[in-house]
């Protein structure tokens, strides 16, 4: 498996995505948050159409209350996976409505630890 | 100045199988504005993954996000599992593991193309898909023990063997399988009726394709090459005979006649791996705990699944997230619906073979 990872700040991570991706050559797969206790680790994947195996993976640390911008400027269909990291991590990322999964008595943010 | 409609589709609705809700904004039928509510079967199944499972009952508990996926979930966890920890899977097993994952996939398949029948009011069509559905569900009890909500696949390798009475058995109802996947082809193929109900309908072109990142037979339906058994090496399909099925009016016709396809290649490659069996074990035991992250592509028969997973050293796993196909269709759908003719809705909604217990987890 070729991985092309790239570590950037959240502020640049929208200017970062814009330069890289061309759709069609690269597929956009998902965003994924993960939890580190105070901060949330994000990740932004794409694999590449008709290669074996080829990916670039985007990554970029938000505080809790941090604004994470989207990029459904570049990726209209990101859409749906920023308001799941709206509503399943409780981040605040840039137009993005909660309520995707979750009800408004259910528990919020459920993937946050502890 | 037309008339303005407010009209809801689903939660609970007659063309849709698990529940999920379009909200649609009509002027004299034809579809201005549409909102969506997927969440009605969110189950917290990331979250217990992370609490309350340790990483070698995790297979089992992907397995629950929907009984027909159930091998396509627990192929892509162990895959995940088997990368990160460098455990070297037996060929008998990675080749047991092509002949559930692609008789779920005929199965799968054949539920979708009979829903399409039942929403085009070809009620007669839909029995015999469903009829001869009966048929794979029979082979898959026969392999896995059960009709859905199969154990099968587990770290390391599978949980149970080919016996030759299975073999003899497969081969046998395969045989009558296939004579009837071609005669509904043909019919889904030819029939006048289902033929000028869903030509034209619901295209997707092949850049809209690309531009919202479409998985699965929509996405093939519309040129846009992509099908992860060609992308990620997971399961040894080309040894089998996997050829990708690509078509390019991208309507609903065109959806159901990439499954139909797809159906009879699945076929091919099952009679190609009983063929080609190779002797030996079907498990490998496995030692020490998942340290690292990885990520999996699998080819589920509704489009791309992707696993994410990073573990820490112990027996939970620090994060464990699912992106499924229908989720990753749903942008499509919602761009779709706007410019529609409401009537169109449901044999549209079906064309993508949307799973909401799947979406939702």
């Amino acid at each position: 498996m070729k991985v092309d990872e790239v570590r950037v700040p959240l502020r640049d991570v929208r200017k970062a995505i814009k330069e890289f991706y061309d759709p069609e050559k690269w597929h956009f797969i998902t965003v994924n948050g993960t939890d580190l206790g105070g901060k949330v680790e994000i990740k932004w994947f794409f694999a590449k159409y008709g290669e074996k195996e080829v990916f670039k993976v985007f990554t970029a640390e938000a505080g809790y209350d941090d604004e994470v911008p989207t990029i459904t400027y570049i990726i209209p269909s990101a859409w749906i996976s920023e308001w799941e990291l709206a509503d399943l991590l409780g981040l605040n990322v840039e137009g993005a409505k909660k309520g995707l999964f979750l009800e408004p008595d259910s528990p919020q943010a459920p993937l946050r630890r502890g | 100045m037309g008339r303005k409609i407010t009209i809801p589709f689903g939660s609970q609705h007659v063309a849709l199988p698990e529940p999920v809700r379009f909200v649609f904004q009509t002027e004299n039928e034809r579809i201005t504005d549409v909102d969506v509510d997927v969440g009605y079967v969110h189950r917290g199944i990331e979250k217990a993954c992370m609490t309350k499972f340790r990483y070698m009952q995790v297979g089992y508990v992907v397995a629950r996000v929907c009984g027909l996926c159930a091998i396509s979930h627990t192929l892509a966890y162990v895959t995940a599992v088997e990368r990160l920890m460098g455990i070297e899977v037996p060929k008998r097993a990675l080749y047991l593991r092509i002949l559930v994952s692609e008789l779920d996939r005929v199965h799968s398949h054949l539920l979708a193309m009979g829903h399409l029948a039942e929403v085009a009011g070809y009620e007669n069509l839909f029995m015999h898909t469903f009829r001869y559905r009966e048929l794979v569900m029979e082979l898959q009890e026969l392999v896995t023990g059960n009709r859905i909500q199969f154990d099968y696949v587990c770290i390391g390798g599978v949980n149970r063997d080919l016996t030759p009475e299975v073999e003899k058995e497969l081969r046998k109802k395969l045989k009558t399988l296939k004579e009837k996947v071609f005669w509904l082809k043909d019919v889904f193929e030819n029939d006048y009726s289902v033929k000028y109900r869903w030509k034209g309908i619901g295209v997707i072109t092949e850049r809209m394709a690309k531009e919202l990142n479409v998985v699965g037979p929509p996405a093939r339906a519309s040129g846009l090459a992509t099908d992860v058994r060609n992308e990620f090496d997971y399961l040894p399909f080309k040894e089998v005979g996997y050829r990708m099925v690509v078509r390019n009016e991208g309507d609903v016709y065109a959806r159901n006649m990439v499954r139909a396809e797809e159906t009879v290649n699945s076929l091919e490659m099952l009679f190609n791996v009983l063929d080609g069996m190779p002797e030996g074990s079907i498990k490998v035991n496995v030692k020490g705990l998942p340290k690292g992250e990885s990520f999996i592509r699998v080819e589920a028969p509704r489009g791309e699944l992707f696993y994410y997973l990073k573990g820490n050293g112990k027996m939970v796993l620090e994060r464990l997230r699912i992106r499924v196909p229908t989720f990753a269709n749903i942008p499509v759908m919602k761009e779709l619906f706007v410019g529609m003719e409401y009537a169109d809705v449901p044999a549209v909604v079906i064309s993508f073979d949307p799973c909401l217990s799947c979406t939702a987890r």
